[in-house]
């Protein structure tokens, strides 16, 4: 697990992070979302013990990142932001290189090395030299050596960086896998990625938390409640009547759709409003209009992200910072 | 402990995938070799006096050129950042990179061991081994303290011409402070006292190495060469602790 408390640094007069908390529990997988030069590398360097904060305190399960740094580093695994690598050496002596730095005894550095080639899909050039390497596969030497000694933390700065889509790609699929069983922060810029990657969004700004939740639930609460839209065929009078009769409904509109007898309508509730699908296809069902669509219209991550980092909106109260 | 010798043994065998450590052994070799046969007079005692004193020059350009890149280039690639968030102390970081690079400064040494080898096969009479001992122990103490200046330099800069002029500077200094300790005035501007010519002379690198060309082995200057190569691995240590904390 890892507890950030009150971390504050800054680099001459600049305020890169500026009073960060929060608590990541196991088994959860969080997304690090903000802007370039919100502070999110600043923040990833803290916790991997590569900074000291100026203020505050990180512990990686249970293990001070100031006063037991060597502990904490030992249960993380990382991946810097570009995958920093030695290009003369080949994946396989370089992992093998930091499995000794880990401290790993033979049989299970070579163990551990070849479990760790295999997962990353990198033992096809195991041999061949890393600056001979495409950039994908020189992010899964990277993602490899950071899983050498099975880390229960694992900590990936902008893990797509540069990749092209199909790398992206490979890169995500292996990230999902190694999310099993771990704890794992990613930071990325990308909204698709931490979207498909995470379990929980920490968006920072300016050095601060902006919000902190499960996606769903940053995405409702920044919207403001839930909104969903049903296509009927025939007049929608008496039906748009009912539906304004749901509990929680705040707003009920109706659009024909061009050239057509449907109409598109569209139901918005309120904050803490419960999911009015049942009622919605229920009244269509009871004065016998055809319904031949009912979707929830979720926000996008973009639409939050803007929100939340624009300033254009507050972060939602339960999305508030624990 | 296993760190500092897995970071020492990367760092040795990253100078041997470069066609650079190869150039700088080849050369060393070439030129020490050329003086080594021109000391080689028919008729004259053995001696190795000239092939020491070319040696003890050349390590000013070779140490800072094996040095420069030991922190430098971490800090130029981002490759530092792994490094440092590894379970491995900064000493332990610092003494595995001058660990790597003092081999490599041995390695390349090493084969001139054949010199004395074909002296003592070829002269009559025998050269002295106690002063050829105490050579070499001057070689090593001398590279060993050029490389800690180096690694400390190296560790500052993320440039590693600026690492490779940085050291050649101090390096420079060491070897002609001597001038100015044996000269009794500094530039003409009346005579030195003896307080300064006292400790120019304590810090003169010429002063003590005659002494080992001599054959005395003075526990008071192996003392200077590792004090002072322990205080710049002790200034390379900080330098990467502040980098934590900026």
């Amino acid at each position: 697990m890892i507890l950030v408390r009150e971390i504050r640094k800054t680099y001459g007069r600049v305020h890169a992070v500026r009073g960060i908390s929060f608590a990541i529990e196991p088994g959860e997988v969080v997304g690090l979302l903000g802007p370039n030069g919100a502070g999110k590398s600043t923040t990833i360097r803290i916790l991997t013990s590569y900074l000291t904060p100026d203020a505050g305190s990180v512990e990686i399960d249970g293990h001070d990142t100031r006063t037991d740094s060597l502990e904490a580093r030992r249960r993380i695994g990382y991946l810097p932001e570009s995958a920093p690598l030695y290009p003369e050496m080949t994946p396989g002596g370089y992992l093998d290189y930091r499995a000794r730095l880990y401290g790993l005894p033979r049989p299970e550095r070579r163990r551990a090395v070849g479990a760790a080639m295999d997962r990353c899909r990198i033992t096809d050039v195991a041999g061949r030299r890393i600056g001979h390497l495409s950039k994908g596969y020189r992010q899964r030497v990277g993602l490899a050596a950071a899983l050498l000694h099975d880390p229960p933390v694992l900590v990936l700065d902008e893990p797509s960086n540069g990749l092209d889509p199909s790398q992206i790609r490979e890169t995500r699929s292996l990230v999902n896998e190694l999310a099993a069983r771990r704890t794992m922060v990613v930071s990325s810029h990308i909204l698709p990625e931490v979207e498909r990657l995470a379990t929980r969004l920490l968006v920072i700004a300016a050095g601060q938390i902006r919000a902190d939740g499960p996606m769903a639930e940053l995405a409702g609460a920044a919207a403001g409640g839930g909104r969903y839209v049903a296509e009927v065929q025939g007049d929608t009078g008496e039906y748009l009547r009912l539906l304004r009769g749901i509990a929680g409904v705040r707003d009920v509109r109706a659009a024909p759709l061009n050239g057509s007898a449907w109409s598109r309508v569209t139901v918005e509730t309120g904050p803490g409003a419960g999911d009015p699908r049942p009622a919605i296809s229920g009244h269509a069902a009871r004065i016998m209009l055809p319904l031949r669509e009912l979707h929830e219209d979720k926000p996008s991550l973009e639409h939050l992200f803007l929100q939340l980092t624009e300033g254009t909106g507050t972060a939602p109260e339960e999305a508030s910072p624990r | 402990m296993s760190s500092v010798w897995a970071i020492g043994r990367r760092e040795l065998a990253s100078m041997f995938r470069t066609p650079v450590g190869w150039v700088v052994i080849a050369l060393f070799l070439l030129l020490t070799g050329a003086a080594f046969s021109v000391g080689l007079v028919p008729g004259q005692p053995a001696s190795l006096r000239d092939f020491f004193a070319v040696s003890a020059w050349l390590l000013m350009p070779v140490a800072p050129a094996v040095s420069m890149r030991l922190f430098a280039e971490e800090h130029r690639t981002g490759a530092i950042e792994p490094l440092l968030t590894a379970p491995v102390s900064d000493a332990g970081a610092v003494a595995g990179k001058y660990l790597g690079a003092w081999l490599f400064l041995a390695l390349m040494v090493a084969p001139t061991l054949l010199y004395p080898a074909v002296l003592w096969w070829v002269a009559d009479p025998k050269p002295d081994l106690g002063q050829i001992g105490a050579g070499y122990v001057s070689l090593v103490l001398q590279g060993s303290l050029y490389l800690a200046i180096g690694t400390a330099v190296s560790a500052m800069t993320s440039s590693q011409t600026l690492a490779y002029l940085a050291t050649l500077l101090p390096i420079l200094g060491l070897l002609l402070v001597s001038r100015g300790a044996s000269d009794s005035s500094l530039g003409g501007s009346g005579p030195m006292p003896e307080w300064a010519r006292r400790t120019l002379q304590a810090l003169s690198i010429p002063a003590r190495a005659s002494d080992f060309a001599r054959g005395i082995i003075d526990t008071a200057h192996i003392a200077f060469f590792l004090v002072a190569a322990l205080w710049c691995l002790f200034a390379a240590h900080a330098a990467l602790d502040s980098r934590r904390w900026r």
